[in-house]
């Protein structure tokens, strides 16, 4: 998928300022005034990677809704939103390869259902068939829903290189087949864990406990969604920036041509994203159905390629690829979160919501092509 | 090229290979259907009776939430039931698909056709196309806009089911004492808005009653989830949540016990989801009751249908039947929660 930007590929080298998961703290009372500095540093670095516009505009909404809002300011109510997001977020991180690679995922938020169903299908049927005990049957939902995410995200890639099908088509059409496939499963109903231990993984009371205590002071944990989610977007960032392979995803979507020239392996590099973003779906599949303790077959991950990919443009990168950050994703996937906390906690009419998502979206374009 | 084609074809292939497996297992042999609006037999094997068998339209939608999944499969065991009609099943995702349907059914010469519309005005012209070609009505839940179309029309009543909850939920405040509620609807839609408009002037006659919050949760168990957490992070105090579907109550109560404030409120969902129904049966103090909207009222339909052709008569039988029935709504309690708990549905 290599149209001729013409624009140099020189993203990936970044210096110093290695703090590539910091923009995720939502809201929070805190933290405005401490860290001048290290904000400078901050936001240099965002702004070298396209993400300083929305990450300052995150910033701003933020501070206005903690002004107005006692609630929004709630230490509860920034791990909500990320642990309200986490599971698109997980997405959203591989969606963000994808198009930095200059393709598209559409089939994302179905494969997350398939994924989610056969996970918990494969759990349940290790704890009741196979004799295995509660952990391990968790153990072997999780390993089912990567590994299968893995395959899944190949199959697309597959498409996409050897079949030579358009993304947008080719992703189209897993899109409905996938979908299709666990909803025949599940007779279009909810496939639900038998196996008590699946669901805990997942449970907003587990996680990393915190110094901090609720509004009505109970625990809170930073969820193991929520790590899961800061984990692989910050491991995504460091590949993106640091490793050769990241480059590579640079060069291929800026200029196909061009990287085949100075040696790349198109094909192989495309073929990878894919599968990179499938088992990150794998993984937002896992810790979904283990947080629903169930998978909903006809609901389960709806949208979700719409949320992500809006999520990854607002975040900075380009839809033709070649530029772009996973960190700018981050901040897609907060404002997104933010905003639908926002009009439920103001009793805003809900259905308004989207028009709202629709407004970032369309700004976040127009202030990517004003900086262009 | 061609070796590229032959690539992505065999990756088609296996995929859909796979598909095929994944659906054996999982049907063990049923009759399985495209949810995209495709048709298939169902039923006894494909063998044609030497007599006069009956063709008879199923179109439903598909199965997008809890309660159409638990239409598809009551369809599918009524049908299996009456294996002397030839049975044309589709189900479809929205109103011009099912219009399409419709279509479809007639090019395959049904004789009646019992159908649950996605929504009733768009559907009204094409059941009077069909009508017009002597085939026979059975018009479940949703009914047409126009009088004299549907031979039977079986209605569910959305404004009962948000009358008697609601009338359920505020006595019950009011006798505890409780003031405080919060209510999360489902997808913006005539059914949606019949039932909390119908709740919503009960709640009126209740001057105590405070309405904290009404939000939509899209008859969705991760929406109800996400927007109870945001609810209870809000209000200090809920005293009682009434939420119209048990999707959205499921995922509401996930929240309340995260968020440990199980013993400050208790809710009523609806629909008779099997969860719902057992929770209400074993005393749970979060679920002290819940309302009946039964899936299975498509089971009823189609064994209506399927009667009326067993008769090999039908246009005898249509005249002595009732044109209009209502579905009352029931309300679940402890004592009767058994007669509502079908755990081998979907739903």
């Amino acid at each position: 998928m290599g149209d001729d930007t013409g624009q140099p590929a020189g993203v990936g080298a970044s210096s110093a300022s290695s703090a590539s998961s910091a923009p995720s703290k939502a809201g929070g009372a805190g933290g405005a005034g401490g860290a001048a500095r290290a904000g400078g540093g901050l936001a240099r670095w965002f702004g070298r990677h396209g993400a300083l516009g929305p990450g300052l505009a995150l910033a701003v909404l933020c501070v206005v809704l903690a002004v107005i809002s006692p609630d929004f300011r709630k230490p509860e109510n920034p791990l909500n939103i990320l642990n309200q997001n986490a599971f698109v977020g997980l997405v959203a991180v591989g969606m963000t390869f994808v198009i930095i690679a200059g393709g598209i995922d559409l089939s994302v938020g179905s494969m997350v259902a398939l994924l989610g169903g056969l996970s918990v299908y494969a759990s349940n049927a290790a704890a009741s068939s196979w004799g295995l005990g509660p952990w391990a049957s968790v153990g072997v939902g999780s390993v089912v829903a990567v590994a299968g995410g893995a395959v899944a995200g190949s199959l697309n890639g597959a498409l996409v290189v050897w079949g030579r099908v358009a993304p947008f088509i080719a992703t189209l059409g897993t899109l409905a087949i996938f979908r299709s496939v666990i909803m025949t499963m599940a007779d279009g109903g909810e496939i639900r864990s038998g196996v008590p231990a699946y669901a805990e993984v997942g449970a907003g009371t587990h996680g990393i406990p915190l110094p901090i205590t609720s509004s009505r002071g109970s625990a809170l944990f930073l969820t193991y969604p929520s790590v899961a989610f800061l984990v692989c977007a910050a491991l995504g960032q460091a590949v993106l920036s640091y490793s050769v392979f990241g480059r590579r995803v640079l060069s291929v979507g800026d200029n196909a041509t061009a990287a085949r020239y100075a040696g790349v392996k198109v094909g192989r590099v495309t073929f990878a994203v894919y599968a990179l973003a499938g088992l990150l779906c794998g993984v937002a599949a896992f810790l979904l159905s283990s947080r629903m303790a169930s998978v909903a077959s006809a609901s389960a991950g709806k949208l979700y390629e719409l949320d992500a990919i809006a999520a990854v443009v607002i975040g900075g990168t380009a839809m033709r690829g070649g530029r772009g950050s996973v960190a700018g994703t981050v901040v897609g996937v907060l404002m997104l979160g933010v905003i639908t906390n926002a009009l439920n906690l103001l009793g805003a009419p809900a259905l308004l919501q989207d028009f709202f998502k629709g407004v970032i979206i369309i700004a976040a374009v127009l202030a990517q092509r004003a900086k262009a | 090229m061609n070796r590229a084609w032959m690539a992505s074809l065999v990756s088609c292939v296996a995929l859909a290979a796979g598909a095929v497996v994944a659906m054996g297992v999982a049907l063990s042999g049923s009759g399985c259907e495209k949810p995209s609006g495709g048709t298939a037999g169902s039923g006894a094997g494909g063998e044609k009776a030497a007599g006069k068998r009956y063709k008879i339209g199923v179109s439903v939608p598909a199965a997008d939430h809890g309660w159409t999944a638990g239409v598809g499969w009551w369809a599918k065991r009524a049908m299996e039931l009456n294996p002397h009609v030839e049975w044309v099943y589709a189900t479809a995702t929205g109103p011009s698909d099912q219009i399409g349907d419709l279509d479809d059914m007639l090019t395959k010469g049904i004789d009646g056709l019992v159908i649950l519309a996605t929504e009733s005005a768009p559907l009204t012209p094409a059941a009077k196309k069909v009508k017009s070609q002597g085939v026979f009505i059975v018009n479940v839940d949703r009914g047409f806009v126009e009088p004299g179309i549907a031979d039977v029309f079986l209605e569910g009543d959305n404004k009962a089911f948000g009358r008697t909850s609601a009338r359920f939920v505020a006595d019950r405040m009011r006798k505890e004492g409780r003031t405080n509620l919060v209510i999360l609807t489902g997808i913006p839609s005539t059914v949606d808005t019949d039932r909390v408009t119908a709740g919503r002037e009960v709640f009126a006659q209740y001057p105590e009653i405070r309405i904290l919050d009404q939000q939509p949760a899209m008859w969705n168990r991760q929406r109800g989830l996400e927007v109870m957490q945001n609810l209870l992070t809000k209000h200090e105090k809920i005293d009682a949540v009434w939420a119209q579907d048990d999707d959205i109550m499921m995922g509401a109560i996930q929240a309340v016990k995260e968020a440990g404030r199980e013993k400050e409120m208790w809710m009523v969902g609806g629909a008779g989801m099997k969860e719902a129904v057992k929770m209400v049966m074993d005393r749970d103090p979060m679920v002290p009751a819940n309302i009946t909207y039964p899936p299975s009222m498509i089971a009823a339909g189609i064994q209506m249908a399927a009667g009326l052709v067993s008769s090999g008569r039908p246009g005898e039988v249509l005249r002595y039947m009732p044109k209009h029935l209502m579905i009352d709504v029931e309300l679940i309690t402890p004592e009767n929660a058994k007669d509502y708990y079908f755990p081998e549905s979907v739903y």
